[in-house]
């Protein structure tokens, strides 16, 4: 049982929005209403005045910075705008008042003056010879967050430019019988996390701490140090339970800001976004996907290219990693002798790209297993032979120099045909299938504490979000001290008491960290039967642990028996410590990814002809993923997944207009409901305990994203005979090819 | 213009009377002056029903519900729900299906799941959909929901 559920159904829980700290104060951003703009005046007087405030940060206030300009892959977003914006939404004021009413009522008061400069609404017009250029000076750092440095130009809008090749690609094309060219779109798209970004900063004699929804707190740690020139030592970061991420809350949003706001104000400071803040703050990038295929007379897959273009926005934040794993994640499970895949990412005057739920992964499968589909028409194939012609094996290499594909694919797809059509292996379908290449760092440490009363502390910094990882990683440590799982306490992140983890994201934390609080729970044992070696005066083979405390012989002891005997009061704990690193498990760790993370999904659609409005009917998707460490949360991991892939493929689409966001609101974007969803639902786990995590687990809860929007479209194209090769389909993007087909037959 | 009213609210089973500012909204007053944080604040424009309380046994958005306006009331939240300790049914089939993830979402479902089976105890799917679809989800893909509220409303 997962020990945060019982808290959040009976209103326990507490989520970073509702911690409060004494004497705080609360912070409304004022934002940029320009997509590019020199800031030429900027007058907070009248709200400096207004009732309840105590101070208004703004760029004059740089010098309260170490440094002004932070990043992942290049510092290139300030803390707070100085001279210059880059997209509507841009902080450019924090109103620190009293009560969050008084700091939004004075946030009205702020008037800047902007001059507007011409922008780049879209990736076409950045990459444009004449388009201004929104980063003058790069400055990338390396191996900070991400392994690796990202590949811009300097002088151009490009900040990352990546290719993936392998073989003779050329020579492939001019020995084909057949080339198949499309091109497909994907729109940006809004986390849109129940809980929108919130973060506290409070200053004190011991440094800054910083309460905050954040997936990645060790990466908030490190830029905060940088930021504020600080020691890591005196940055503390803490973590409540999280109202859903997605990736929106990764890396590093808010909190430079809400620090320098409190870093102004003298006083502890809470920034809670609203909703339409939090869809300007982060989303997933965009793209466009061209994507080639070469075959012979055989019909064989020769080569495949791709050239993928994605809108980063106005900061770089973990786009070049986006747009790398876009590329990888082209590939499919497929052989493909020869490749060529590039990658590009574009500054653009929006709402800065980041991380979000497989990146890159349903941008790129959407393109791939569209075109797959296109090509198997135009053959005059059913899409599944086509598909098992080329699909890899267990063992085989999806890209040169990875691990070999740790799954087979076969099993998946026809886990996924089966379950949709009921044993009728050529009955109608869409199906999409998907291979990614999780960016895990394997690097992650764990304590576990074991006190006299029995009562056993965890101490992690993996993120609970919803996946339930403080119940794996109960489970793992209650089954390695012999305990039942409720004396087994997981403690709220918190960088002052937790050792370095990553950071909770890319399907890592039970394995990973599942690995860590595993090997800190046999460390906790050792220490304790030589403690009571020593202490009973006996062979530590005669010793083992027992629920409530340890095993001599046939006599039980409690762990208050057992320091009463070593201390003389009953009084002490033992402390387990264990870091995992690349060299971990004979280095088995060290070769990336550490788990192929798959998905295999096949559906059945209706569609209304007058208005062109899409229903999925029925929906199923495969997963192999080890071994369930909880299995009604690995489903729903699985299944919430696939519905916000649902989202993807027919309603979400953050639209901006010449620089301006025109759905980036609750009422106007429009996420997956209840009645979008089926009742004819299959999700398949495939476990043969075969992956490297504890109890042989594979990470999972990304998959189930990546092939929903193909599988719609290839079952919108083979059962009613359009082909939609832009997101989302809506309706009236399905009315006009249905009435196209008609007009075209007629 | 501070104007205040004076209201009689019986929350959770007990009466509270207070005097609030009138333009007071309900979500407000439940978190900040009664302490029940498990009315979550997410859209703020009442398309979400993270905040939904009963109100009289009826579920209502308390984002864009003045605390004046439920004078005279009884407010219900999922604190009200756990009776001598124990849980409601669906409170309780919401852990056993793992309906929850994140959590935030999770009081306005129950919530509006307990409206639907205090006037239907058994809807049927295309009714728990009518009922529900005013709480949006992000995490769970909705099916664990709909299983939980069908085994609370069968148990």
């Amino acid at each position: 049982m997962r020990p945060d559920l019982l808290e959040k159904v009976s209103g326990k829980a507490e989520f970073i929005s509702d911690v409060s700290i004494d004497g705080m104060a609360y912070g409304k951003v004022v934002r940029s209403t320009e997509p590019h703009a020199r800031i030429i005046g900027m007058d907070v007087s009248r709200a400096e005045q207004a009732n309840g405030v105590v101070c208004v940060l703004t760029g004059a206030d740089s010098g309260l910075l170490t440094q002004t300009d932070w990043g992942l892959f290049y510092e290139d977003r300030p803390v707070i705008a100085r001279d210059r914006v880059r997209y509507v939404g841009e902080p450019v004021a924090v109103v620190v008042a009293d009560t969050q009413a008084r700091a939004e009522a004075a946030s009205r008061l702020v008037v800047v003056e902007y001059e507007q400069l011409s922008i780049c609404a879209t990736p076409e017009q950045a990459l444009a010879g004449d388009a201004p250029v929104l980063h003058e000076d790069f400055r990338p750092i390396s191996d900070f967050y991400f392994k690796g440095t990202a590949r811009g130009q300097a002088g151009t809008n490009v900040f990352q430019d990546y290719l993936l090749e392998r073989g003779d690609v050329d020579s492939a094309e001019r020995s084909a019988q057949r080339i198949f060219e499309h091109s497909y779109s994907f729109p940006g798209i809004a986390h849109f996390a129940m809980e929108p970004h919130c973060a506290i900063a409070r200053f004190d004699h011991a440094g800054l701490t910083i309460w905050s929804g954040a997936q990645s707190p060790t990466a908030v740690q490190k830029v905060l140090a940088r930021v504020f020139g600080l020691p890591i030592a005196r940055v503390r970061v803490i973590v409540p339970y999280v109202g859903g991420g997605f990736g929106g809350k990764a890396s590093v949003k808010i909190e430079p800001l809400v620090a320098a706001a409190a870093r102004k104000a003298g006083r502890p400071v809470k920034v809670l976004l609203s909703a339409e803040e939090s869809m300007l703050t982060c989303r997933r990038l965009a793209a466009i996907i061209t994507i080639r295929t070469a075959i012979d007379a055989e019909g064989a897959i020769l080569s495949r290219t791709g050239d993928i273009v994605m809108d980063g926005g106005a900061y770089a934040d973990t786009g070049p990693a986006v747009a790398l794993k876009s590329a990888h994640r082209l590939v499919g499970p497929y052989r493909l002798p020869n490749l060529r895949i590039r990658a590009r990412a574009v500054y653009t005057n929006t709402v800065p790209g980041a991380a979000f739920r497989s990146i890159g992964g349903p941008q790129a499968v959407w393109a791939t297993e569209s075109h797959m589909d296109e090509i198997a028409a135009e053959l005059g194939e059913d899409p599944v032979d086509f598909r098992s012609r080329h699909l890899l094996q267990r063992g085989d290499e999806v890209i040169d120099n990875l691990r070999p594909l740790d799954v087979d694919p076969t099993v998946m797809m026809d886990a996924a045909v089966e379950a949709t059509t009921k044993g009728h292996n050529h009955a109608s379908r869409g199906l999409a299938l998907a291979v990614t290449d999780p960016g895990i760092l394997p690097v992650a440490g764990a304590i576990v504490r074991v006190h006299a009363d029995g009562s056993v502390e965890v101490r992690s910094m993996s993120v609970e979000i919803g996946q339930g990882v403080r119940g794996v990683l109960q489970r793992i440590v209650a089954e390695t001290l012999s305990q039942p799982p409720e004396v087994i306490h997981i403690l709220d992140p918190d960088t002052a008491g937790a050792p370095y983890d990553w950071g909770t994201g890319a399907s890592r934390s039970s394995m990973i960290m599942g690995l860590a609080v595993e090997k800190a729970a046999g460390d906790a044992v050792s220490k304790l039967l030589a403690l009571a070696s020593e202490a009973f005066e006996l062979e530590t083979t005669a010793i083992s642990l027992a629920p409530g405390g340890l095993k001599l012989g046939d006599k039980t002891v409690s762990f208050g028996d057992l320091f009463h005997a070593a201390h003389g009061i009953d009084s002490g704990d033992v402390t387990g410590q264990a870091s995992i690193t690349p060299r971990s498990l004979d280095g088995k760790l060290a070769q990336a990814p550490l788990f192929w993370e798959t998905a295999a999904a096949a559906c059945t659609v209706s569609v209304d002809p007058d208005t062109g409005v899409v229903a999925l009917d029925t929906y199923a998707g495969v997963a192999d993923i080890g071994r369930a460490l909880n299995r009604s949360a690995a489903e729903g991991q699985e299944e919430g997944a696939a519905v916000q892939g649902l989202g993807h493929a027919l309603f979400e689409n953050l639209v901006f207009d010449d620089g301006q966001p025109m759905t980036a609101m609750p009422l106007l974007y429009r996420v997956p409901r209840l009645s979008d969803v089926p009742a004819d639902w299959t999700t398949v786990l495939i476990e043969n305990g075969d992956g490297l995590g504890p109890m042989g687990a594979k990470g999972m809860g990304e998959g189930g994203i990546l092939g929903m929007a193909p599988a719609i479209a290839n079952a919108l194209a083979r059962d009613h005979g359009v082909r939609l090769r832009d997101l989302p389909m809506t309706p009236e993007r399905v009315w006009t090819a249905l009435s196209a087909r008609k007009w075209h037959a007629s | 213009m501070d104007t205040s009213v004076g209201i009689s609210v019986e929350i959770n089973g007990a009466l509270v009377s207070r005097s609030v500012p009138a333009e007071t909204l309900l979500i407000d007053f439940l978190r900040d002056d009664m302490g029940l944080r498990s009315v979550k604040l997410s859209c703020d424009m009442e398309i979400c029903g993270a905040c939904t309380v009963l109100v009289d046994g009826l579920p209502m958005s308390s984002c864009t519900t003045l605390a004046a306006d439920v004078d005279g009331s009884k407010v219900t939240t999922v604190e009200g729900l756990i009776i001598d300790g124990v849980l409601d049914p669906l409170q309780q089939a919401f852990i056993d299906h793992g309906a929850v993830q994140c959590g935030f979402c999770t009081p306005g479902f129950i919530l509006a799941a307990k409206a639907l089976l205090l006037r239907n105890p058994n809807p049927t799917r295309a009714e728990i959909v009518s009922a529900l679809d005013g709480n949006i989800c992000r995490c769970t893909g909705y099916t664990k929901i709909v299983e939980a509220i069908r085994h609370a409303a069968s148990a």
